[in-house]
């Protein structure tokens, strides 16, 4: 076998064709062209062969990894466990909703920044709810005359 | 008999940065509300405050509770046996 623009054919199998063109072949010539077709036919199979035993060499078969240990039926029967707990929890979140908390603002961090409530609104809310607590304390009940009367029968 | 809590509310609002005032009992009963403070906010306060009462041990010491929002704050404090809330824009 060869490449192309060499009749070399001791070059290694890094630049091997992986499928050779027979119409490059110098070593062959018109032997093999006119030669028997089983043999061909072999030849080729056996390059197959080649080329799958190499690709074969360097894959990495992931699944063989992952399962190990965990059986078929085992692995169903989490996947229904995990399946069916997923549903319960979906309903009960689908069931809190709405959401009866109002939102106070869209814009939390603005309202985090703001300044602090001052001093002198603390001391405004404290005179206000002792001028209330006094005003309240006013209603009390003015007995104008008894509740209970005798009936002169 | 409640003339002087309805006037001492009317003088509440009259300062521009009050929009809402309100006075509850102890068990969240509305006794007077001006402004955006109305019937419906009085349990809400009430709990509020005696929640916030119960953090510390100091039975003389009412705290004041402030609700923070873009649209103002709204300071809630007990005295005695009422609770106030003023909802106070920000000047």
């Amino acid at each position: 076998m060869g490449c192309c623009f060499t009749t070399d054919i001791n070059q290694g199998d890094s630049v091997k064709p992986l499928i050779p063109d027979p119409s490059l072949d110098s070593t062959s010539g018109s032997e093999q062209n006119t030669g028997t077709l089983p043999s061909n036919h072999t030849d080729e199979e056996d390059q197959q062969k080649s080329i799958l035993r190499r690709a074969a060499l360097s894959i990495i078969d992931v699944s063989a990894v992952v399962s190990q240990g965990l059986e078929q039926r085992e692995y169903m029967d989490r996947a229904r466990q995990y399946s069916t707990k997923l549903e319960v929890l979906n309903r009960t979140l689908s069931q809190k909703n709405p959401v009866f908390l109002p939102s106070l603002t869209s814009q939390p961090h603005q309202v985090l920044a703001a300044d602090l409530v001052t001093y002198s609104d603390l001391q405004q809310l404290s005179k206000i709810a002792a001028y209330a607590y006094s005003a309240i304390s006013q209603i009390k009940v003015d007995a104008k005359e008894d509740v209970v009367v005798q009936f002169s029968i | 008999m409640e003339g002087a809590l309805e006037q001492h509310l009317d003088d509440t609002m009259k300062n521009p940065a009050i929009v809402g005032v309100l006075c509850t009992d102890a068990q969240g009963h509305n006794l007077g509300c001006r402004g955006s403070l109305s019937d419906e906010h009085g349990g809400v306060v009430s709990v509020l405050a005696r929640q916030a009462a119960s953090l510390t041990k100091d039975p003389t010491d009412s705290p004041t509770v402030c609700l923070e929002s873009d649209s103002g704050n709204i300071l809630v404090r007990t005295h005695g046996t009422i609770t106030l809330a003023v909802h106070k824009m920000a000047s």
